[in-house]
């Protein structure tokens, strides 16, 4: 009774409540910034090929589950390779461009609203060749790598930033045919990537990401907002103030016709290039034909691969160009 | 415990809520620089983290040291509704900090619900201190 008694008095104490008080809530607050930026969690890895790229859905098969198991022979991985190797002879690549007998890839600098953008103009015979990639292999929390070192790590071509869904607790996670995370944002607006490579906009409320495996979903993109569908801009200039309003770095994929993308960043932030709104953004590639544009992570993690270099100018600040670590990457490549 | 009137506490009220004035302005300046270095992206957390300071502290208490016929509340549910005040502000901070950055964390629920819990026992202590102030009142003037 009177330990009780003590204690309360402890409470009611000026300064001693401040002070137990006020650590606690700085400890509280500093675990939560190490959470949310710092402390890695490895939720799964996912198997890898014998040339140290993560093996994609035809590779890897419907069946290969968030632990990372898989159930498909090896031999067909094998083949694939023989032909990749068959294909060498046919590839010729420039400074911007790249083509062999499946791919081809054309960048091509564009100058528009005060800013540099980095187009790709991709053109493949399956879509088998538009694929995702973790960092680190890895599915997890904080998992980050940069751009660059994931695409060199699965021998990409040409490789963007992702949605980033390292960045966000919530949100559908399906890369190469794989579910991660079925947890749904309501409003959500994401881009599915079906298997014959059409794209389709959908909102998580709406459907679940088992349901979308189960109709064939190869790929789902978390990050938005759908920036043209249909071929006409799907957002408007007084939309998302603070975030469509604002000139930024941006990345973008859209789809022109089958099998037929766009791969978009531009530069911001600096001297030499602003940014480009999102509205801005929209009615550029709308202006290239594009039928279906997805907005993905931009920013200081925009960023464009190709062939063994960086080409666009990444920044968080503005200060100095310099790859920001990010959780996915979206490439073309074998 | 749960009430106080006399004239220390009254001058200790008026201090308290000064201090709630100066955390505000803290507020407004940190949003302010915050805001200007996030490249146009805003956060409505960051920019009226202010607010719960100023309206949860620094007007109640101004209210309440100018007003003298309103018995004040002690010192535990005066600890307990700072604590939740802070908390609701740090809280409101970080949930600006991670939407600026674009990123969400689940964690970010504790400081609300400790906020909100806090002020809602000093609340109700302080009710409960009041009524029955009032009834010793009244059982004193019955005798």
């Amino acid at each position: 009774m009177r330990e009780r008694i003590n204690s309360m008095r402890l409470f009611q104490k000026k300064f001693t409540w401040a002070i137990l008080y006020g650590l606690l809530l700085v400890s509280f607050t500093l675990y939560v910034a190490l959470d949310t930026f710092v402390i890695t969690r490895v939720y799964s890895v996912l198997p890898t090929d014998e040339s140290g790229g993560s093996l994609n859905s035809s590779e890897a098969g419907a069946s290969v589950n968030s632990s990372g198991e898989n159930t498909e022979e090896t031999s067909e991985t094998a083949t694939e390779q023989s032909n990749v190797l068959q294909l060498t002879e046919s590839v010729v690549v420039t400074e911007n461009s790249y083509s062999d007998t499946n791919i081809s890839i054309t960048i091509t600098e564009y100058r528009e609203y005060d800013t540099t953008i980095y187009v790709a103009d991709v053109c493949v015979s399956s879509a088998e060749y538009l694929q995702t990639a973790f960092a680190q292999n890895s599915f997890g929390q904080n998992i980050t790598e940069k751009t660059s070192v994931i695409a060199e790590s699965n021998n990409a071509i040409l490789a963007i930033n992702g949605d980033y869904y390292g960045s966000q607790r919530t949100g559908y996670v399906l890369k190469n045919g794989v579910l991660f995370r079925e947890s749904a944002s309501k409003d959500q607006e994401d881009l599915v990537i079906w298997p014959d490579g059409s794209f389709e906009i959908i909102t998580e409320g709406d459907i679940s990401v088992s349901q979308l495996l189960e109709n064939g979903a190869i790929q789902v993109l978390s990050f938005g907002p759908a920036l043209v569908m249909n071929g006409s801009v799907s957002v408007s200039e007084s939309e998302e103030v603070g975030k469509a309003k604002a000139s930024n770095p941006r990345t973008a994929i859209g789809i022109v016709d089958d099998l037929h993308y766009l791969l978009v960043v531009s530069d911001g932030r600096t001297d030499e290039s602003e940014g480009l709104t999102l509205y801005q953004l929209a009615g550029f590639m709308q202006s290239l034909g594009a039928d279906i544009v997805y907005n993905l992570d931009g920013g200081g993690s925009s960023t464009m691969y190709f062939n063994g270099e960086v080409i666009n100018n990444p920044t968080t600040n503005g200060n100095s160009i310099k790859e920001r670590s990010v959780s996915d990457i979206v490439y073309i490549g074998y | 415990m749960f009430i106080s009137d006399t004239k220390a506490q009254k001058r200790h009220i008026a201090k308290t809520g000064f201090v709630y004035l100066l955390v505000s302005l803290f507020c407004v300046l940190f949003g302010a620089v915050y805001e200007h270095f996030s490249h146009e992206v805003y956060s409505g957390y960051m920019i009226y983290a202010f607010m719960f300071p100023l309206a949860g502290g620094a007007l109640p208490f101004a209210a309440l040291s100018l007003y003298g016929s309103i018995r004040l509340p002690g010192r535990l549910p005066l600890n307990l509704y700072n604590a939740g005040i802070a908390a609701l502000t740090v809280g409101s901070i970080m949930e600006g900090v991670l939407e600026i950055y674009g990123t969400t964390n689940n964690l970010l629920q504790i400081y609300w619900s400790i906020g909100f819990g806090l002020a809602g026992i000093s609340f109700l202590l302080y009710a409960i201190g009041l009524l029955a102030g009032k009834k010793i009142k009244i059982q004193k003037e019955n005798l």
